[in-house]
């Protein structure tokens, strides 16, 4: 009897274990955030925890995405470029490039609007626009997610992570903002100049820095602050006639043409080429751009005039800039594809 | 004893009086209002995939018209107003109906939006509505932009052949994508007087698609010229086509 009673046991057992699920345990997450970088509000309906930033980074990196199943995220925004892809314009699933240069993601949690015209109001909607350009990934978000919703270990996990039974434009659009949210880059070299390791800039790149912020560059006005970017659209006088409206395109004004936001200037030795349309292949020539200083167009901004600097001058500029490379950020291993 | 006989008394009342049948209330039925939507071409209706030819001499067909449109609401005699619904997507020769009860009274005006209006439209996010909302990714059917903020308020897409050539295919394409603030139209119908209490009613909107068309009211949406907008790429043309849009819809009380 009391055999039988330990077999009954034991098998109840096995049984027991073997019909559990593995149970998804979510956790907040703290996102690092530099000394000098403002503090950052999460939204309040995509708050970071582990497996809201493991689907983002699981989508961020999924073909199903694309209307090819070809590429994903990453195929233009890949890390070691800083999250660009040193392309001018990326092509998209039919092999056709796209208008724009592909920006880099770096610390897109604290940049206000997306789109190079502004647009776009979040982190959150801004993922429908690639998936939707036919340029680019050439889908729609509902056949998105209707490929999505067939894999169960993802609805698994975006069960857990968002509490939604299937996976819905929400999570994604949450999921993808989550995971972006922790691209945070600042650790430069300049930064830890900034925070007291006088060794990490030579004098060479001093002086670069001194013009970078003077009157005479102005350079700091439009990519000042700790972004390196004022967050603002500005025509540069890139072109006498733009194929390619700016902010006009949103706006419908004639005082926008031309006009587009301000990028960061962290890493900006790693996301070449550069300008809107990627029109400009190193950043010799965008120094150079400037200080020959712009096409006219009557929307340029009055600080792009020619600048008269001398070679050493010119060099002094670009030595800063190269202070401004994150190495740490582009090695981040929890940035890049889950391994399977 | 008087009091058991008095107690008896006042209870057989009570069941007397519970038996006795109570006149009948008279039931007032719910009121409804239906606002339904269609399109019309020269007066007949408006068929996807049929040839037309417009005022300026233009064949062309539609292979898809979808329109938002908001705030449809009655208002009553004393100004006070009714929503029948707040946001709808209405392509006209289906998806056009909409019904709801009202409360019982005099009604004088019928008023709704072509678009969505400024305080639904900008800055929005779609993914935050339920499926079930047409102001959702998948409810609205595609009606938003993606590299900008806000909804498409009417998207008219079709073929047409501007060449005045007998029998020629269509082949040029019309993509006509109105959508932003400034594209947000209202209309407002005549005055009337209707006492919906109790009763079912259904009021006509009719949309004159030929006079979108054409020069009658000012405002010229010649396909020959220009058949493509998605607003910022030609802004006259969206605000052309909406303010043609407007103007061409008839109201039947």
């Amino acid at each position: 009897m009391r055999i039988v009673a330990f077999f009954v046991l034991f098998f109840g057992l096995i049984g027991c274990r073997e019909s559990v699920q593995p149970t998804l345990v979510d956790k907040p997450v703290e996102v690092r955030r530099p000394q000098s970088f403002p503090p950052f509000e999460f939204p309040a309906d995509n708050r970071p925890t582990a497996l809201r930033i493991q689907l983002g980074r699981q989508l961020f990196y999924d073909t199903r995405l694309s209307s090819s199943n070809a590429i994903h995220c990453g195929s233009c925004h890949v890390l070691s470029a800083a999250f660009t892809d040193g392309r001018a314009t990326s092509p998209g699933i039919a092999g056709i490039a796209g208008r724009r240069n592909a920006p880099t993601l770096a610390n897109v949690a604290w940049m206000k609007r997306f789109m190079m015209e502004g647009g776009v109001p979040t982190l959150e909607t801004q993922a429908l626009a690639p998936l939707h350009d036919s340029l680019e990934m050439g889908t729609n978000m509902m056949r998105a997610v209707h490929r999505l919703n067939e894999d169960g270990d993802l609805k698994a996990l975006a069960k857990a992570a968002y509490g939604r039974d299937s996976i819905d434009p929400f999570v994604v659009t949450r999921a993808l903002a989550c995971f972006q949210r922790t691209f945070v880059s600042g650790d430069s070299r300049y930064d830890r100049f900034l925070l007291g390791q006088k060794d990490q800039i030579n004098e060479h790149e001093l002086r670069g820095r001194d013009l970078f912020f003077s009157e005479r560059t102005q350079c700091g006005s439009c990519h000042g602050g700790v972004f390196f970017t004022d967050m603002e659209y500005h025509n540069i006088g890139l072109y006498a006639v733009y194929s390619d409206e700016g902010k006009a395109r949103a706006t419908h004004l004639p005082g926008d043409v031309g006009k587009f936001k301000t990028p960061t200037l962290r890493n900006i030795q790693l996301t070449s080429p550069y300008m809107h349309d990627g029109s400009i292949a190193s950043l010799e020539e965008v120094i150079a751009f400037y200080n020959r200083g712009g096409e006219p167009h009557i929307n340029r901004d009055v600080r792009v005039r020619a600048l008269q600097l001398s070679k050493q001058e010119c060099d002094d500029l670009l030595a800063f800039l190269m202070t401004l490379t994150d190495w740490n950020f582009v090695q981040q291993k929890d940035l890049l594809p889950l391994e399977r | 004893m008087n009091k058991v006989f008095l107690l008896l008394a006042v209870m057989i009342a009570l069941v007397i009086a519970s038996c006795t049948n109570e006149p009948e209330q008279t039931v007032i039925p719910a009121s409804k209002a239906t606002v339904r939507f269609s399109a019309l071409w020269e007066g007949q209706p408006f068929e996807m995939q049929q040839v037309y030819t417009d005022a300026f001499g233009n064949r062309l067909r539609a292979d898809g018209f979808l329109n938002f449109i908001s705030l449809i609401t009655l208002v009553k005699d004393d100004g006070s107003e009714v929503l029948i619904k707040d946001y709808a997507l209405v392509n006209f020769y289906n998806a056009n109906e909409i019904t709801a009860e009202v409360p019982a009274g005099k009604y004088t005006t019928l008023k709704f939006g072509i678009g969505v209006p400024r305080d639904r439209n900008k800055d929005q996010d779609p993914a935050q509505y339920p499926s079930s909302s047409v102001l959702s990714v998948a409810g609205s059917q595609g009606m938003f932009w993606v590299w900008n903020t806000g909804y498409i308020f009417a998207k008219f897409e079709g073929k047409c052949d501007t060449t005045g050539t007998d029998g020629a295919e269509l082949l040029t394409p019309i993509a006509i994508h109105a959508g932003d603030d400034a594209s947000y139209r209202e209309f407002v119908s005549q005055s009337f007087s209707i006492d919906l209490t109790g009763i079912s009613k259904t009021f006509d909107v009719k949309l004159n698609v030929d006079q979108i068309f054409s020069p009658v009211n000012g405002n010229d949406v010649n396909i020959a010229l220009q058949a493509i907008t998605h607003t910022s790429t030609n802004p006259d043309l969206a605000t052309n086509f909406m303010d043609n849009y407007l103007a061409a819809l008839t109201f039947v009380p």
